[in-house]
């Protein structure tokens, strides 16, 4: 299996210098094909996204990515990610990311 | 629920008391798992955040490194040395349990290289490019732990939020719901029994 990252251009060109061959950069208003097309691919093992880029997706697509048993995705550039925060709080009760 | 649904009988007195000590044990049990949930979920946290915290270093200084390659050898030669890369890291992805939610563990190989291996002439590139290359090399690495310990935490944090909405349901539902029954069907054959009793005299009164 292999690492697969989507994005802009300036986004994936670091990932290639690393030997990732499929990182795929796209337009902003293509990422989403991107996306779905790396969803399909049964090679890929592990997606990476840019959060920013991320949270620009369609709600359709993001609610996939979360719920998707494979690939794994995992977003980059970002700190902690807003949905999980709210996962978090909504189970245990605390927002236990809250730094102040 | 529906108090009337039940008919006041001995026997089903006893299968709604065999019911309400079945939700009891269920709902013991789940508070446990829920408990256990919660203690691996905390240990779990703590090494995301951890690696999350590598990540948006690594990153930085990844995309720093690769912005002063640029700036030097020109996009040109940098995505030139990029294409010209001849191992892709391989990844092993299998699961593993984790009190019945299913995880993932993730193997990985050849993502750190060598110079020499990198594909890309020694002589026709820069420092540069190799120090993005190798910030880039230890971010995936980092990439790779937290796919696998991110995964990990919203599958625990899902599981919590059912067991959590399932305590709840037996707690504030079920049990109650099942406590009222036996209580209507108790008090309905007490009720019964003394009405019968009553009877039994009156009939003693009439044949005297």
């Amino acid at each position: 299996m292999e690492i697969a990252v989507a994005g802009s251009e300036e986004f994936v060109l670091g990932f290639r210098l690393a030997g990732i061959r499929k990182a795929v950069g796209a337009a902003p208003e293509e990422l989403e094909r991107a996306v779905d097309a790396l969803l399909e691919d049964e090679d890929v093992g592990i997606l990476v996204l840019r959060s920013d880029e991320m949270a620009g997706l369609s709600a359709g697509l993001r609610r996939r990515l979360e719920v998707v048993p494979q690939p794994v995705v995992i977003a980059v550039g970002g700190a902690e990610e807003e949905d999980l925060r709210t996962k978090v709080k909504r189970a245990i009760g605390v927002d236990l990311f809250r730094t102040t | 629920m529906v108090l009337a649904e039940y008919k006041p009988t001995r026997s089903q007195l006893l299968q709604v008391r065999k019911t309400l000590k079945l939700a009891e044990r269920g709902h013991r049990l789940l508070k446990l798992k829920r408990d256990a949930l919660m203690i691996e979920f905390f240990q779990v946290l703590e090494r995301a955040r951890e690696v999350r915290s590598n990540i948006v270093d690594r990153y930085q200084d990844a995309a720093g490194k690769l912005a002063v390659a640029s700036a030097i050898e020109g996009r040109v030669g940098v995505r030139s040395a990029s294409h010209a890369l001849l191992q892709k890291p391989e990844l092993e992805l299998t699961t593993r349990n984790v009190m019945g939610i299913v995880v993932p563990k993730i193997k990985a190989e050849k993502v750190r290289k060598r110079i020499d291996e990198r594909g890309y002439g020694i002589i026709g590139t820069s420092p540069r490019i190799d120090a993005a290359a190798e910030a880039y090399e230890e971010l995936v690495e980092d990439v790779i732990v937290a796919a696998e310990i991110e995964t990990t935490m919203r599958r625990l944090i899902e599981e919590i939020e059912k067991v959590k909405r399932r305590v709840n349901a037996l707690e504030h539902r079920v049990i109650p719901e099942l406590e009222d029954t036996e209580r209507f069907i108790r008090l309905r054959l007490e009720e019964m029994e003394r009405e019968n009793i009553f009877r039994l005299k009156r009939f003693k009164e009439a044949g005297a």
